[in-house]
Protein backbone atom coordinates (compact mmCIF):
# COMPACT_ATOMS: atom_id res chain seq x y z
CA UNK A 1 0.00 0.00 0.00
CA UNK A 2 2.87 2.53 0.46
CA UNK A 3 3.98 2.69 -3.32
CA UNK A 4 1.53 4.76 -5.24
CA UNK A 5 -0.84 2.80 -7.90
CA UNK A 6 0.40 1.63 -11.48
CA UNK A 7 -1.40 1.52 -14.64
CA UNK A 8 -0.75 -0.01 -17.74
CA UNK A 9 -3.27 0.78 -20.66
CA UNK A 10 -4.98 2.79 -17.75
CA UNK A 11 -5.97 -0.42 -15.78
CA UNK A 12 -4.41 -0.58 -12.49
CA UNK A 13 -1.90 -3.02 -11.92
CA UNK A 14 -3.08 -5.37 -8.71
CA UNK A 15 -0.58 -4.42 -5.54
CA UNK A 16 0.67 -7.91 -4.39
CA UNK A 17 -0.82 -10.99 -5.98
CA UNK A 18 -0.94 -9.95 -9.45
CA UNK A 19 -3.11 -12.15 -11.77
CA UNK A 20 -1.48 -14.93 -11.77
CA UNK A 21 -4.26 -17.05 -10.60
CA UNK A 22 -6.89 -16.15 -13.00
CA UNK A 23 -4.16 -17.08 -15.74
CA UNK A 24 -3.93 -20.60 -14.45
CA UNK A 25 -7.28 -20.61 -14.37
CA UNK A 26 -8.06 -19.73 -18.23
CA UNK A 27 -4.87 -21.37 -19.19
CA UNK A 28 -6.47 -24.73 -17.50
CA UNK A 29 -9.67 -24.10 -19.07
CA UNK A 30 -8.07 -23.89 -22.66
CA UNK A 31 -6.40 -26.96 -22.32
CA UNK A 32 -9.53 -28.73 -21.05
CA UNK A 33 -11.49 -27.16 -24.21
CA UNK A 34 -9.30 -30.10 -26.65
CA UNK A 35 -9.61 -32.37 -24.00
CA UNK A 36 -13.06 -32.59 -23.39
CA UNK A 37 -13.49 -33.26 -26.90
CA UNK A 38 -11.17 -36.03 -26.55
CA UNK A 39 -13.55 -37.52 -23.26
CA UNK A 40 -16.49 -37.17 -25.62
CA UNK A 41 -14.60 -39.50 -28.68
CA UNK A 42 -13.48 -41.71 -25.86
CA UNK A 43 -17.21 -41.80 -25.11
CA UNK A 44 -18.00 -43.40 -28.17
CA UNK A 45 -15.50 -45.54 -28.05
CA UNK A 46 -15.86 -46.73 -24.79
CA UNK A 47 -19.76 -46.78 -24.20
CA UNK A 48 -21.08 -50.08 -23.41
CA UNK A 49 -17.58 -51.93 -24.41
CA UNK A 50 -16.36 -54.85 -22.56
CA UNK A 51 -13.85 -55.52 -19.70
CA UNK A 52 -11.58 -56.79 -22.54
CA UNK A 53 -11.76 -53.33 -24.51
CA UNK A 54 -11.54 -51.29 -21.39
CA UNK A 55 -8.50 -53.13 -20.59
CA UNK A 56 -6.75 -52.70 -23.94
CA UNK A 57 -7.60 -49.13 -24.04
CA UNK A 58 -6.37 -48.32 -20.63
CA UNK A 59 -3.17 -50.16 -21.60
CA UNK A 60 -2.44 -47.84 -24.48
CA UNK A 61 0.10 -45.34 -23.15
CA UNK A 62 -1.25 -42.72 -24.74
CA UNK A 63 -4.46 -42.98 -23.35
CA UNK A 64 -3.71 -43.68 -20.34
CA UNK A 65 -1.56 -40.31 -20.38
CA UNK A 66 -4.14 -38.22 -21.94
CA UNK A 67 -6.81 -39.68 -19.14
CA UNK A 68 -4.27 -38.74 -16.27
CA UNK A 69 -3.49 -35.15 -17.88
CA UNK A 70 -7.09 -34.86 -18.18
CA UNK A 71 -7.70 -35.51 -14.65
CA UNK A 72 -5.00 -33.67 -13.01
CA UNK A 73 -5.89 -30.32 -15.10
CA UNK A 74 -9.39 -30.71 -14.30
CA UNK A 75 -9.44 -30.86 -10.73
CA UNK A 76 -6.82 -28.06 -10.65
CA UNK A 77 -9.66 -26.07 -12.67
CA UNK A 78 -11.81 -26.83 -10.16
CA UNK A 79 -9.98 -26.44 -7.38
CA UNK A 80 -9.51 -22.92 -8.57
CA UNK A 81 -13.52 -22.16 -9.90
CA UNK A 82 -14.62 -23.68 -6.73
CA UNK A 83 -12.25 -21.07 -4.75
CA UNK A 84 -13.76 -18.24 -6.60
CA UNK A 85 -17.36 -19.47 -6.08
CA UNK A 86 -16.33 -20.05 -2.46
CA UNK A 87 -15.26 -16.36 -2.39
CA UNK A 88 -18.23 -15.31 -3.85
CA UNK A 89 -21.03 -16.44 -1.64
CA UNK A 90 -19.17 -17.08 1.81
CA UNK A 91 -18.84 -13.63 3.20
CA UNK A 92 -17.03 -14.77 6.75
CA UNK A 93 -12.97 -14.93 6.15
CA UNK A 94 -12.74 -17.86 8.88
CA UNK A 95 -15.71 -20.06 7.24
CA UNK A 96 -14.25 -19.03 3.60
CA UNK A 97 -10.99 -20.10 4.88
CA UNK A 98 -11.89 -23.59 6.16
CA UNK A 99 -13.91 -24.33 3.01
CA UNK A 100 -11.49 -23.34 0.64
CA UNK A 101 -8.49 -25.53 2.06
CA UNK A 102 -11.59 -28.47 2.74
CA UNK A 103 -12.06 -28.11 -0.97
CA UNK A 104 -8.27 -27.94 -2.24
CA UNK A 105 -7.79 -31.04 0.24
CA UNK A 106 -10.57 -32.99 -1.70
CA UNK A 107 -9.10 -32.27 -5.11
CA UNK A 108 -6.02 -33.32 -4.30
CA UNK A 109 -7.33 -36.16 -3.20
CA UNK A 110 -9.65 -36.68 -6.01
CA UNK A 111 -6.35 -35.72 -8.58
CA UNK A 112 -4.24 -38.45 -6.95
CA UNK A 113 -6.77 -40.78 -6.85
CA UNK A 114 -7.20 -40.61 -10.26
CA UNK A 115 -3.81 -41.04 -11.07
CA UNK A 116 -3.32 -43.73 -8.91
CA UNK A 117 -6.27 -45.65 -10.63
CA UNK A 118 -5.71 -44.30 -13.93
CA UNK A 119 -2.10 -46.20 -13.71
CA UNK A 120 -3.95 -49.70 -11.93
CA UNK A 121 -6.00 -49.61 -14.76
CA UNK A 122 -3.37 -49.03 -17.40
CA UNK A 123 -1.60 -52.52 -15.67
CA UNK A 124 -4.38 -54.52 -15.55
CA UNK A 125 -3.56 -58.39 -17.78
CA UNK A 126 -4.75 -58.12 -20.93
CA UNK A 127 -6.66 -61.41 -21.55
CA UNK A 128 -4.97 -63.38 -24.52
CA UNK A 129 -1.70 -61.35 -24.19
CA UNK B 1 -45.35 -9.53 -0.30
CA UNK B 2 -47.85 -7.15 1.55
CA UNK B 3 -45.07 -5.60 2.78
CA UNK B 4 -43.77 -4.78 -1.01
CA UNK B 5 -47.38 -3.62 -1.69
CA UNK B 6 -47.15 -0.70 0.84
CA UNK B 7 -43.57 0.10 0.30
CA UNK B 8 -43.76 2.68 -2.50
CA UNK B 9 -41.15 5.33 -1.24
CA UNK B 10 -43.10 8.60 -1.20
CA UNK B 11 -46.61 8.84 -1.43
CA UNK B 12 -45.86 10.29 -4.84
CA UNK B 13 -43.53 7.29 -6.42
CA UNK B 14 -45.23 5.60 -8.89
CA UNK B 15 -42.22 4.05 -10.53
CA UNK B 16 -42.57 1.03 -8.09
CA UNK B 17 -38.75 1.19 -7.57
CA UNK B 18 -38.35 2.12 -4.14
CA UNK B 19 -39.02 -0.16 -1.25
CA UNK B 20 -39.63 0.26 2.90
CA UNK B 21 -36.91 -2.06 5.03
CA UNK B 22 -38.12 -3.04 8.08
CA UNK B 23 -36.22 -0.07 10.05
CA UNK B 24 -38.10 2.22 7.78
CA UNK B 25 -35.26 3.14 5.61
CA UNK B 26 -36.74 3.56 1.45
CA UNK B 27 -34.35 2.66 -0.90
CA UNK B 28 -34.32 2.14 -4.38
CA UNK B 29 -34.61 -1.87 -5.11
CA UNK B 30 -31.88 -3.68 -6.26
CA UNK B 31 -31.65 -4.20 -9.27
CA UNK B 32 -30.76 -7.58 -9.31
CA UNK B 33 -34.67 -9.65 -9.16
CA UNK B 34 -37.44 -7.37 -10.70
CA UNK B 35 -36.39 -4.57 -12.67
CA UNK B 36 -33.79 -6.29 -14.93
CA UNK B 37 -35.29 -7.96 -17.85
CA UNK B 38 -33.74 -11.85 -17.96
CA UNK B 39 -31.02 -12.09 -20.51
CA UNK B 40 -29.70 -14.73 -22.40
CA UNK B 41 -26.04 -14.00 -21.15
CA UNK B 42 -27.32 -14.37 -17.59
CA UNK B 43 -28.72 -17.84 -18.23
CA UNK B 44 -24.98 -18.76 -19.49
CA UNK B 45 -23.57 -16.90 -17.10
CA UNK B 46 -25.37 -19.23 -14.25
CA UNK B 47 -24.74 -22.53 -16.30
CA UNK B 48 -21.15 -22.19 -16.24
CA UNK B 49 -21.41 -22.59 -12.23
CA UNK B 50 -23.73 -25.08 -12.55
CA UNK B 51 -22.36 -27.19 -14.95
CA UNK B 52 -18.33 -26.62 -12.96
CA UNK B 53 -20.65 -28.11 -9.70
CA UNK B 54 -21.90 -30.83 -12.07
CA UNK B 55 -18.90 -31.37 -13.77
CA UNK B 56 -16.97 -31.72 -10.35
CA UNK B 57 -19.57 -34.49 -9.49
CA UNK B 58 -19.27 -35.98 -12.66
CA UNK B 59 -15.70 -36.11 -12.51
CA UNK B 60 -15.68 -37.90 -9.11
CA UNK B 61 -17.98 -40.31 -10.91
CA UNK B 62 -15.71 -40.88 -13.54
CA UNK B 63 -13.00 -41.69 -11.08
CA UNK B 64 -15.21 -44.20 -9.57
CA UNK B 65 -15.93 -46.25 -12.78
CA UNK B 66 -11.75 -45.72 -13.36
CA UNK B 67 -11.57 -46.97 -10.01
CA UNK B 68 -13.98 -50.29 -10.46
CA UNK B 69 -12.92 -50.89 -13.98
CA UNK B 70 -9.19 -51.26 -12.67
CA UNK B 71 -10.86 -53.39 -10.06
CA UNK B 72 -11.03 -56.17 -12.12
CA UNK B 73 -13.41 -58.06 -14.66
CA UNK B 74 -16.08 -58.81 -12.03
CA UNK B 75 -16.24 -55.64 -10.92
CA UNK B 76 -16.77 -53.55 -14.21
CA UNK B 77 -19.35 -56.43 -15.16
CA UNK B 78 -21.27 -54.90 -12.25
CA UNK B 79 -20.75 -51.56 -12.99
CA UNK B 80 -21.73 -52.33 -16.91
CA UNK B 81 -24.96 -53.66 -15.88
CA UNK B 82 -25.90 -50.80 -13.39
CA UNK B 83 -24.78 -48.47 -16.27
CA UNK B 84 -27.71 -50.11 -19.15
CA UNK B 85 -30.08 -49.85 -16.35
CA UNK B 86 -32.73 -47.06 -17.08
CA UNK B 87 -31.44 -45.08 -13.87
CA UNK B 88 -27.41 -45.65 -15.09
CA UNK B 89 -28.57 -44.62 -18.97
CA UNK B 90 -29.92 -41.48 -17.25
CA UNK B 91 -26.85 -40.30 -15.16
CA UNK B 92 -24.30 -40.72 -18.19
CA UNK B 93 -26.75 -38.97 -20.55
CA UNK B 94 -27.03 -36.19 -17.72
CA UNK B 95 -22.87 -36.85 -17.89
CA UNK B 96 -22.65 -36.21 -21.68
CA UNK B 97 -25.16 -33.22 -21.42
CA UNK B 98 -22.51 -32.00 -18.46
CA UNK B 99 -19.60 -32.78 -21.15
CA UNK B 100 -20.71 -30.43 -23.94
CA UNK B 101 -21.98 -27.46 -21.56
CA UNK B 102 -18.66 -27.88 -19.93
CA UNK B 103 -17.31 -27.46 -23.62
CA UNK B 104 -19.58 -24.87 -24.96
CA UNK B 105 -19.89 -23.03 -22.20
CA UNK B 106 -16.16 -22.86 -21.56
CA UNK B 107 -15.56 -21.96 -25.27
CA UNK B 108 -17.89 -19.06 -24.71
CA UNK B 109 -16.37 -17.69 -21.52
CA UNK B 110 -12.71 -18.07 -22.56
CA UNK B 111 -13.69 -15.98 -26.06
CA UNK B 112 -15.39 -13.13 -23.67
CA UNK B 113 -12.20 -13.42 -21.57
CA UNK B 114 -10.20 -12.42 -24.34
CA UNK B 115 -11.85 -9.56 -25.11
CA UNK B 116 -13.57 -10.78 -27.82
CA UNK B 117 -17.32 -10.90 -28.32
CA UNK B 118 -18.68 -8.38 -26.27
CA UNK B 119 -20.69 -6.87 -28.88
CA UNK B 120 -24.67 -7.68 -28.31
CA UNK B 121 -25.11 -9.93 -30.95
CA UNK B 122 -22.31 -11.90 -30.58
CA UNK B 123 -22.32 -12.21 -27.01
CA UNK B 124 -26.30 -13.42 -27.12
CA UNK B 125 -25.62 -15.90 -30.02
CA UNK B 126 -22.74 -17.09 -28.40
CA UNK B 127 -24.90 -17.24 -24.97
CA UNK B 128 -26.98 -19.53 -26.72
CA UNK B 129 -25.05 -21.57 -28.26
CA UNK B 130 -24.17 -22.70 -24.35
CA UNK B 131 -27.32 -22.42 -23.23
CA UNK B 132 -29.05 -24.85 -25.81
CA UNK B 133 -26.08 -26.30 -27.59
CA UNK B 134 -25.25 -29.07 -25.02
CA UNK B 135 -28.73 -30.50 -24.97
CA UNK B 136 -28.72 -31.14 -29.01
CA UNK B 137 -25.00 -32.46 -29.04
CA UNK B 138 -25.69 -34.86 -25.97
CA UNK B 139 -29.02 -35.90 -27.95
CA UNK B 140 -27.05 -36.52 -31.23
CA UNK B 141 -24.22 -38.40 -29.35
CA UNK B 142 -27.33 -40.60 -28.07
CA UNK B 143 -28.41 -40.49 -31.18
CA UNK B 144 -25.32 -42.38 -32.89
CA UNK B 145 -24.64 -44.76 -29.46
CA UNK B 146 -27.98 -46.33 -30.57
CA UNK B 147 -27.81 -46.36 -34.04
CA UNK B 148 -24.19 -47.80 -34.07
CA UNK B 149 -25.61 -50.60 -31.13
CA UNK B 150 -23.06 -49.71 -28.69
CA UNK B 151 -25.93 -48.60 -26.55
CA UNK B 152 -29.81 -50.51 -26.35
CA UNK B 153 -32.29 -50.45 -24.19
Amino acid sequence: MSAAPKFKNNVKISERHGAGEWKIEKLALAALMPLSIWVASTGLTLAGADFATVAAWFGNPLNAALSAITAVVFFLFASLAWKVIIEDYVPAPSSRKTLITVSNIAFVLLAAGSVFFIVRAASLPIAGA
Amino acid sequence: MSNHQAAGGTNGDRTGRYVRHPNGHVTPMSPFTSVWRWHITMVASILFRVTIGAATVGAALMLGWIATASSGADAYAKLLACSASPLGLFVWFGLTVVLFSFLLNGARHLINDMGKGLDLKTANLMARIAVWGPLVLAVLFWVALFATGKVSL
